[in-house]
This record gives C-alpha cells, sequence and structure tokens, in this order.
C-alpha cells in the first residue's frame, strides 16, 4: 500500500469539517437567562464570613453576605440590614435594622444575630480581620428587636465603616460552624472546587427588584493574561483585575469596556531600629530622591498615577493639593537631607520586595536606580512572597516595597498602614517611630465634628510628611474589563475599589 | 520473572517515597514562612498576632517539628494524608478530585503525540529526502526547541482570542458537559503533546530507515508480498520497538511539563493547588502531592522495570 501525500493533504482537511461541532462557539445561553460569567483571579482559600481571605473571596461573600451598612456607587455609606444610624448623647451607635430582611433559610434578621455575628468576630478565640477594632466595643445592647446599640471603650467616629469592611458581615445565629447563612442577593448553590462558583439570586431578598441578574457564574483565571483573553474571547462577559499591559486593549475593543480607578498604592516601608533609617531626615530623603513617574510607566505601563504624598483619595474633604506633594522629586534636597544626617557620601543597604509579583519587582528595580543616583546604593533582595511576609513582620530588612488599599476612603483607613506602634506587620514599617501621626490618626477617630475632623487629618498628613512612616509611591489603576452590553456595574472609588463586587447586585444586560 | 527480585524493587519504591516525603517534609518546615500569617494576611496587612497564634494552635503547628512529622508519618500509615492548613479539605480529596485531570492531559497529550508522530514518521520515512520529509524535519526542531509556555501563549492568542474558535482555557467536568469538556482539552492537549509528537516523529522515522534497509524487507518484497502488508508487517512492527520504549521514558516526562500547562490553560489538575499550597506554605497539601507524584514516578519505573525483565528475564537473573 502506498500513503500518498494527496492522502495525509486530505485527511488534515477533513479533520477541522469533522470536528466543526466541536469547535463552533456556543450559544450565549447564560446571557439570556441573565446569568453573568464573571473571570475570578483567585478561588477563595474559604468563604467564612469574617476571615480575610483575599478581595477575590470578598467579592463572592459580599454577594452571599450582607452587613448593617455597604457602599453606593459613589463610595457612599449606606444603609443595607439596617436602614439608619446615629451616635446617641452617651456617644453610643445606635443602629435600626431595616424591617423584613431575611436570611437565606427564610429566617429573619434580629437584632440578637448583630450581637452573635459581633460577639464572633470580637471573641478570644476568633481570627476575624476585624477582631482588633470589634474588641474595642465595651457592650452590646438590644433595646428592642430592631435596634442595636454598640456601647465603645473609646470614641470611635468611623465605627460605621467597620460593617462596611467585607470581612464583617452579619450570620444567622444558630447557622453551624462551616455552614454560615448569610443574608446577601445571591445564595451559593454549587461549586467546582478551583474552578468555579455558581450563584442564584435570592428571591426573598429585602431590596425590591434586586438583585437585577438571575444569578453568576464565577470563572477562576489565576493567569492575568489567560483572564483578559478569556474576556477577548467572549468566553466570560467580565473580568476583575484587567491587567495594566492589556488596558489599552480592551479599551480599544469595540465589543469591550474598561472602569478603572486608582486605589491600590506602593510604598516604600523602613525598618525604624536601626541606623540609617531611624532617623526622620533619611527617609525624607528617600522620599525626594524618587521620581515617580518612571514607576508609572515601567511597572503600571502608565496606568497608575504618581503618588508624592500620603495616599489621600484626591476629591475627598481630606485632600490637599499641596500636602499630596510634599514628597515631591527633588534629587538635590534628598542629598542635602543626607548630608544633614551625616551620610554625604551615601550608604549601602538593602531592598526587601519579590520576585512573585512583577509589581513589586519593577518598582523595587526603579527605586533602587533612582536612589543610586543620590548615593543610596541598595541590594535588592527578592525571595517568594511567603518570605517577604514573614521577613516584613519579623522586621528582617532595612528598606520594603509593598502594595495594598487602604481599609477605606477616611484617613482612618490609613491607620493600618501608618500607624507604626500596631502588632508588627509586612505591610507597615518596623517600628518607626512616628508620634504625631498616630496622634493624629488617633485624635481624628475620637472626633465626629466633621470639620474639625478635616482639620485633624490635614494636621496628620502635615506631621506625617515630617516623620516619614513611609513613602508613597505611585497610586496603581484597579480596572474591571466587561462586554459592552454589561450594564449598572460600577467601579468604586479610591481604596474602596475591591469592594466594587457589592456592585454586581445592581449589574444586569442592557 | 525472580520473586525475590521484584519484592526487592518494591521495597526500594517504597523506601524512596518515604525518603521524598521526610525531605520534603522537612524542607518546607525550614524555609521562611508561617501558614497561619500568610492565610491571615490575604487581604494585604498583617493580621492580628493574637488572631496568628490562635490559628498555629488550631492547625497544630505550635508543637515541636517532630512531633508533626510523627503525626505524619503516622497518618502516613493510616493512609490519611491529613488536611489542607487553608481550608481543613482532606489531601487526599484533593488529590483523588485532581489527580484524574492531570492523567487525562497526560492521556489526551500522549494519544494526540502518537496519532500524529507515529504516521508523520512513517510517511517522511516512506518519503525520505521528499518535501514533507524536509518540512516536517524542520517543523519537529522548532516544536522541540519552543517552550511549552510559549506554545500555550501563542495557541491561546490565535484560537481564543483571534480566531475565537476555542476557549481560552479552563475546566468542565465531563459529565456535566462533555462538549465544553473537550473543547477546553484541546489547547492543552496540542501544548503538552507537541514535544512528544515531534520526538516520536524523529523516532519513527530513524527506526523506519533502518528497518526499511533490512534484507527481510527485501526478501518480502521480492517474494511478491502487497507493499501494505510489507508495511505493517514486516517494517513497521520492527521499527515500532524503539518507538515503545522512548514513548515510555517520555511519560515522565510529562508528568512534571503538566505544571506549566495547566497553569497557562488554566486546567485544574495537580499543578494548582501544588503551587499555590507552596506559595501558602500549605505543608500537608504540598506533601501529599509531592508524594503522589514521587509514587507515580516510581510506579513508572517498577512497570517499565517489570516488562523488561518479563520480556528480558536476564534483566531479573542479574
Amino acid at each position: 500500500m502506498t500513503i500518498s501525500r494527496r492522502t495525509v493533504l486530505g485527511a488534515g482537511l477533513a479533520a477541522p469539517l469533522l470536528t466543526t461541532g466541536l469547535l463552533s462557539r456556543p450559544a450565549l445561553a447564560q446571557r439570556a437567562n441573565g446569568i453573568i460569567r464573571y473571570g475570578l483571579s483567585a478561588f477563595p482559600p474559604n468563604l467564612q464570613p469574617w476571615v480575610s481571605t483575599g478581595a477575590s473571596a470578598g467579592t463572592v461573600k459580599m454577594l452571599i453576605n450582607r452587613s448593617l451598612v455597604g457602599y453606593g456607587p459613589n463610595g457612599e455609606l449606606r444603609g443595607e440590614l439596617a436602614e439608619s444610624w446615629s451616635i446617641d448623647g452617651d456617644g453610643a451607635w445606635v443602629f435600626k435594622l431595616r424591617q423584613g430582611c431575611l436570611f437565606h433559610n427564610g429566617e429573619p434578621v434580629t437584632a440578637e444575630d448583630v450581637k452573635w455575628s459581633i460577639e464572633q468576630i470580637a471573641g478570644e478565640k476568633s481570627t476575624a480581620y476585624m477582631r482588633a477594632q470589634f474588641q474595642g466595643v465595651e457592650r452590646i445592647e438590644i433595646p428592642d428587636p430592631r435596634t442595636i446599640r454598640l456601647v465603645t471603650k473609646q470614641p470611635e467616629a468611623t465605627l460605621p465603616t467597620w460593617f462596611g469592611n467585607y470581612n464583617t458581615f452579619i450570620i444567622w445565629r444558630k447557622s453551624a460552624a462551616n455552614e454560615p447563612i448569610g443574608a446577601g442577593p445571591f445564595r451559593l448553590t454549587g461549586q467546582e472546587r478551583g474552578t468555579s462558583l455558581d450563584l442564584v439570586a435570592f428571591d426573598k431578598f429585602y431590596k425590591p427588584g434586586f438583585p437585577k441578574l438571575k444569578g453568576i457564574k464565577f470563572i477562576v483565571y489565576a493567569d492575568e493574561n489567560l483572564r483578559n483573553a478569556a474576556l477577548v474571547s467572549g468566553d466570560v462577559d467580565m473580568i476583575e483585575y484587567v491587567p495594566w499591559q492589556s488596558m489599552a486593549a480592551v479599551e480599544a475593543d469595540p465589543r469591550l469596556k474598561l472602569d478603572s480607578v486608582e486605589g491600590p498604592f506602593m510604598d516604600v516601608l523602613f525598618n525604624g531600629t536601626k541606623p540609617p533609617f531611624n532617623d526622620p531626615r533619611v527617609r525624607r530623603a528617600v522620599a525626594h530622591a524618587i521620581k515617580r513617574d518612571d514607576i508609572v510607566k515601567a511597572a503600571f505601563f502608565g496606568r497608575g498615577k504618581s503618588l508624592e504624598g500620603l495616599p489621600i483619595v484626591e476629591g475627598t474633604p481630606w485632600y490637599d493639593n499641596e500636602l499630596a506633594h510634599g514628597w515631591n522629586y527633588d534629587p538635590a534636597r534628598a542629598k542635602a537631607l543626607l548630608a544633614e544626617a551625616g551620610f554625604a557620601n551615601g550608604f549601602q543597604t538593602t531592598l526587601l520586595a519579590t520576585a512573585q509579583f512583577g509589581m513589586h519587582k519593577d518598582t523595587a528595580e526603579v527605586v533602587q536606580q533612582h536612589l543610586a543616583a543620590v548615593g543610596i546604593q541598595c541590594e535588592l533582595q527578592l525571595p517568594d512572597w511567603s518570605t517577604r511576609v514573614s521577613r516584613g513582620s519579623r522586621g528582617q530588612y532595612d528598606m520594603a516595597i509593598h502594595g495594598v488599599s487602604a481599609d477605606n476612603n477616611d484617613p482612618d483607613g490609613l491607620t493600618v498602614v501608618l500607624d507604626t506602634t500596631l502588632s508588627p506587620s509586612h505591610g507597615r514599617s518596623f517600628k518607626v517611630d512616628a508620634p504625631r501621626t498616630i496622634a493624629a490618626l488617633a485624635k481624628g477617630r475620637a472626633e465626629f465634628d466633621q470639620a474639625k475632623r478635616v482639620a485633624i487629618y490635614k494636621d496628620m498628613q502635615r506631621a506625617a510628611l515630617e516623620e516619614v512612616p513611609l513613602v508613597g509611591l505611585a497610586w496603581r489603576s484597579q480596572g474591571y474589563g466587561m462586554d459592552k452590553g454589561v450594564k449598572g456595574f460600577t467601579n468604586l472609588p479610591g481604596a474602596l475599589t475591591t469592594s466594587s463586587g457589592c456592585m454586581l447586585e445592581e449589574t444586569f444586560f442592557g | 520473572m525472580n520473586a525475590a527480585w521484584l519484592a526487592h524493587r518494591v521495597a526500594t519504591a517504597l523506601v524512596l517515597a518515604w525518603i521524598v516525603a521526610t525531605i520534603v517534609f522537612l524542607a518546607l518546615h525550614m524555609v521562611p514562612g508561617d501558614p497561619a500569617e500568610l492565610l491571615l494576611s490575604t487581604g494585604g496587612i498583617s493580621p492580628d498576632p493574637a488572631s496568628v497564634a490562635e490559628l498555629r494552635e488550631k492547625l497544630g503547628l505550635d508543637r515541636p517539628i517532630l512531633v508533626q512529622y510523627g503525626a505524619f508519618l503516622s497518618g502516613l500509615l493510616r493512609a490519611d494524608l491529613g488536611n489542607s492548613l487553608v481550608d481543613d479539605y482532606p489531601v487526599l480529596s484533593e488529590i483523588a478530585l485532581r489527580l484524574p485531570r492531570t492523567l487525562e492531559l497526560i492521556f489526551a497529550g500522549t494519544l494526540l503525540a502518537i496519532v500524529v508522530g507515529v504516521p508523520a514518521g512513517v510517511y517522511a520515512a516512506l518519503h525520505r529526502g521528499g518535501t514533507f520529509d524536509k518540512v516536517a524535519s524542520g517543523v519537529t526542531a522548532l516544536l522541540l526547541a519552543v517552550p511549552v509556555f510559549v506554545v500555550g501563549t501563542l495557541l491561546v492568542l490565535i484560537f481564543a482570542q483571534t480566531l475565537r474558535l476555542m476557549p481560552a482555557g479552563g475546566f468542565a467536568p465531563l459529565t456535566q458537559d462533555p462538549v465544553l469538556h473537550l473543547k477546553l482539552l484541546t489547547l492543552p492537549a496540542i501544548a503538552i503533546g507537541k514535544g512528544l509528537a515531534a520526538v516520536l516523529f524523529r523516532m519513527t522515522r530513524a527506526a523506519m530507515l533502518d528497518a526499511l534497509a533490512n534484507d527481510y524487507v527485501r526478501t518480502a518484497r521480492a517474494k511478491g508480498l502487497a507493499p501494505g502488508r510489507v508495511l505493517f508487517v514486516h517494517v513497521l512492527r520492527n521499527a515500532l520497538n524503539p518507538v515503545i520504549t522512548v514513548l515510555g521514558l517520555h511519560m515522565g516526562t510529562l508528568l512534571g511539563g503538566t505544571v506549566l500547562v495547566e497553569y497557562v490553560f488554566n486546567w485544574p489538575g495537580l499543578s494548582t493547588p501544588l503551587l499555590r499550597a507552596v506559595e501558602g506554605r500549605d505543608y500537608p497539601m504540598v506533601v501529599g502531592i509531592v508524594l503522589t507524584i514521587s509514587v507515580l514516578f516510581l510506579l513508572i519505573n517498577l512497570i517499565v522495570e517489570f516488562l523488561h525483565a518479563t520480556l528480558d528475564p536476564r534483566v531479573s537473573a542479574s
């Protein structure tokens, strides 16, 4: 038998025809059914309502659970399970529950459930993200079944924002330990471990007409390029964390749109327990030595903005243009500050980051170059993320690069990165002395008058510019990419961008 | 076959598996990184140290390392690999869920490599020096040279992003959506099978050329046998022996190659939890998966040795 070239070519040409059915694009049946396909960046490690397991898990948790308050499209705090809240004459916070709120098992949401949930978060054996804050609640009173009164150990002006965090949900108090029952707009109906999660609309959700979608299929794409490819190819209707390098292509695609905001930021942290970074003049020299535009270009493909002060969101009452540029790029001033601190000839040091995330490594490389220009020679240390975290919280570094979001857009949300008297963390400087900054943060937290709070936080910014508990580097853009037919979704402003998942209850196909 | 020889080989494999498990267990505990701290800092900022301490106690990480190792060995003897530190999911269940997907990917890639590589090798040998032979030889060099993640990314770019013919990646259970399952399997199978296809093409071509030059082939033709019978009965049968040996040797390589392919195509096999577990210092998960992969390697080696011993008694006798 002779196998001819024609036979081989014929077989090759026939193969696609035989597999036409296999290769054809599926009908958009899910969209017609009101089910959105959402490309998630990570499979939730778990869906425990009070433990921090990342923003992707937070997106899912926000949809199956609810808290007393949440955020609206403009980042304003709005009532969820609570219809109103106020401070009473004795300085206690009083929340009034909305009528008709039901958990997914049909049980009504009561003040007892709220009390129980707070007690679980603040409990001695708790591993909740907001445990420290809620341990500041001295007692919880229930004057009537729809009212909760929280008496705090100290005045807490920002207490309602605690309930806006996506690790603070109200759970039915008789839930089994591993099966928390929430009151969110969607119910979890299935999951393929590590791959996908299926949510369907909760028909007894307390907001009439919401959610607008009939369901959400979360499909996990850990690789950012594949996640973007899934959006471009139409495998999903929407993705989170559009890679910076792909944002222009998404904007240019006539079928797609991009919704991005500048929320998370990059910063430099210091070890304040030893020279030279125990001297604020040296830290200020670092702040003035770095040309931030280069970071935005190199690490974020131009999708970000220089950050020459504390990460206060522009457009909020706390923002001050002059203070926002207090650490402007000025290498001559950096050199003068180094000379003043006794390092006229510079010095050698180390810069800790991680090679596991490109934005950390790229930022570190730019910082290294600019510091070298003023005489600070940095040896880059780029271990894996786990080691970076471990070394950061143990103070085993001189300088470190970090990327994070504040808890919310109130300056008090920056406490978590600025208050160096809190327990050591990989996300804030190690034992850097910044007493005036920290005192101002505490003062702002205890002040209820808005005008006074604005003045206090401007003082706080002035103090931080001198004490330098961190050096802001760059805001980074955080984008959601979606089909143009997806309507009603809003990327929340500033630090709240990671809470934007709650907007999926208002999303629909138009 | 010598029973003592077989028993010795099995015992050696078991000891090797134990050594691998021990090394991985100890090495993981020695590198920096606290699973409890990592787990609670997923949101970006380190958690309250009291919370970390609570979690460490709950997970049993506060016990001395030798006590933890003893508990691990004790569990191993009861076929219990422990639970994930992240979500308390049994490691054995995770492996039972993921391993078939990895094996399916390897099987599909191998099948594709055989279907493409062997016939192409035969055709190239039969038409030695022809256009197909020259082009195919060049293509195989390219397939061997280009890394698997580059091929994977190109496949996604061309077939998913540009032509929109195939899904970019992911997984759908065969029982729920067989068509989508096969679609999702196609590109990763091509990516993982491309190197093996090139190897099989070259081996088949070379073995065929050797076989075609033998006297018995000329004799068979001289006897007036049909060309097809000469090809399949006299040439191919003899030429396939070295091809099968190479195929066996490369199966282990494919197991390693799945790590990148599964990542590029979001195929939820063993690689995804392994990478995630290493990043998160999820000790039981890492040890369990590495142990499984090691046992698979040892099993393949054992089977190969067993086959050699069966086919050639001198192997076990020596």
